[in-house]
């Protein structure tokens, strides 16, 4: 039995961007003949991922959901994990390419604890380099202007991000 | 498809590889209406559909994998899809032709924010919107036509004065007053940011330049045989149809058969497709039989 989802523009938040598992999303409508086509990979493929969620969107009833993600072409699959869009795959594409495409989003998002921890704090570790970068004119100026409070401040905290940043990498090595 | 009715129902137990895009051209047909027997036009996917289910009632397998390679053994075929490999004494080419693309690199950067291949699926997206169709054979005037019901404004671009459509075909578009046409002038290149938000044409007798303001560009120029993955085991002519023997479907291998718009220069018809589908089966039977 196919486990497709059928969401709608009122469930897509709670199906999708709110799923603990990565999720692809396949825009479709009756009126699509690639998409009807297309329709039995996608129910074969979500009976053999378990670490993987598939929903589909009829744009013809909810056209809220395909607007905001500019669909302008269906077939359309995209791919969400921790509430982005981080893929698509346009078109009526064959089967071996959307399992390579799962598959490598299954790498990119585990399931299990500690390979999502790992991710979180990835993500988190890179985050706060390229606030850090961005910082910098900021930082330069607090040392020149010591003795102004706020900018005091921002020395102190920048330390403590910093202390924060060399801990959690420290824990990612232990993980 | 009727290939695979016909070798069905002669007990041949046919596999179908479905390959990248199943049902093939047809499914993006809005609406077909000189298909023997339909009293009433029916959308292309849905006689597809219906293809199919007779193909499946007879026994045929479906296979949604894509044919890679095919190798060619003492009287056996190797045909390897993904990692699955499958001998048989008999191929059946019918993987017909694929929309050809425009032949400038904006139409792929485009595809998807605002180029499209298939009106019937992304209609729907413009509506009240500006489009173009570029094209002048029978699915480009179907396509602006279909389209009118969405846009704004259909613009037909076509390079020739000449319109290669039935004269049925080109009248429904003529008639149509939300069809502009831009002839002869191509599309020389698509313009936009993130979407599309325009195309400079290029007039081909005055070399003249243009911008028209639209969002969506439906591109309708024809076809092309998909015969990549068989140029090891079969003739094919310059422009990649598969070489078959007059009156027959027979070609340069013995054991291998080719039907539809994969060998058609000519008609590219639905139903011309199926008839050579049909005699493809009976002459894979025959030759079946004589070698046993």
């Amino acid at each position: 039995m196919s486990k497709v989802v059928e969401i709608t523009d009122q469930t897509f938040e709670e199906e999708v961007l709110k799923s603990e598992l990565p999720t692809e999303v396949d825009f479709w409508a009756p009126w699509c003949g690639p998409c009807i086509m297309v329709s039995p990979i996608y129910d074969k493929l979500s009976e053999e991922y378990e670490n993987f969620k598939f929903c589909k969107i009829n744009v013809d009833e909810n056209p809220e959901t395909a607007t905001k993600y500019q669909v302008m072409s269906i077939p359309m699959q995209m791919f969400f994990a921790d509430g982005e869009k981080i893929d698509e795959l346009l078109g009526a594409v064959p089967e071996q390419m959307i399992r390579s495409k799962v598959q490598e989003v299954i790498q990119r998002f585990p399931t299990d604890e500690k390979g999502r921890l790992k991710v979180i704090l990835s993500s988190w570790v890179e985050h706060n380099k390229q606030d850090s970068e961005k910082l910098r004119k900021w930082i330069q100026k607090a040392q020149e202007l010591k003795n102004d409070t706020i900018y005091n401040s921002l020395l102190k905290a920048k330390s403590e991000m910093e202390k924060a940043n060399e801990k959690v990498s420290q824990l990612l090595r232990e993980l | 498809m009727t290939a695979a009715i016909y070798s069905a129902r002669a007990d041949l137990s046919p596999l179908v590889f479905e390959g990248p895009g199943p049902g093939g051209q047809l499914t993006v047909s809005h609406e077909v209406e000189n298909y023997p027997g339909l009293e009433q036009p029916l959308s292309g996917m849905e006689l597809m559909d219906r293809f199919r289910k007779q193909a499946e009632r007879f026994g045929t397998r479906f296979d949604l994998g894509v044919v890679e390679h095919v190798s060619k053994g003492n009287d056996i075929f190797k045909v390897h899809a993904g990692n699955k490999i499958v001998e048989t004494r008999a191929l059946i080419i019918a993987t017909g032709a694929e929309a050809r693309h425009l032949p400038i690199p904006s139409e792929k950067k485009f595809y998807g924010k605002g180029v499209s291949g298939c009106a019937t699926c992304d209609g729907f997206f413009y509506k009240d919107k500006k489009v173009i169709v570029v094209g002048g054979g029978n699915a480009a005037m179907q396509d602006a036509v279909f389209l009118t019901r969405f846009a704004s404004k259909v613009t037909v671009v076509h390079r020739r004065e000449y319109l290669r459509a039935d004269p049925i075909e080109v009248q429904k578009a003529k008639r149509n007053s939300k069809i502009e046409w831009m002839i002869p002038w191509i599309v020389e290149e698509i313009l936009g940011n993130d979407l599309v938000t325009g195309a400079r044409l290029k007039n081909t007798e005055s070399g003249k330049t243009f911008q028209l303001e639209c969002e969506g560009i439906f591109v309708a120029i024809g076809h092309e045989p998909k015969t990549e993955v068989f140029k090891d085991v079969v003739e094919t002519d310059e422009k990649g149809f598969i070489l078959v023997r007059p009156g027959c479907t027979r070609t340069s291998t013995d054991g291998v058969f080719a039907c539809g718009d994969v060998c058609d220069r000519e008609y590219k018809q639905a139903v011309v497709a199926a008839g050579q589908g049909c005699m493809a089966a009976m002459e894979v039977e025959r030759y079946l039989g004589i070698k046993e």
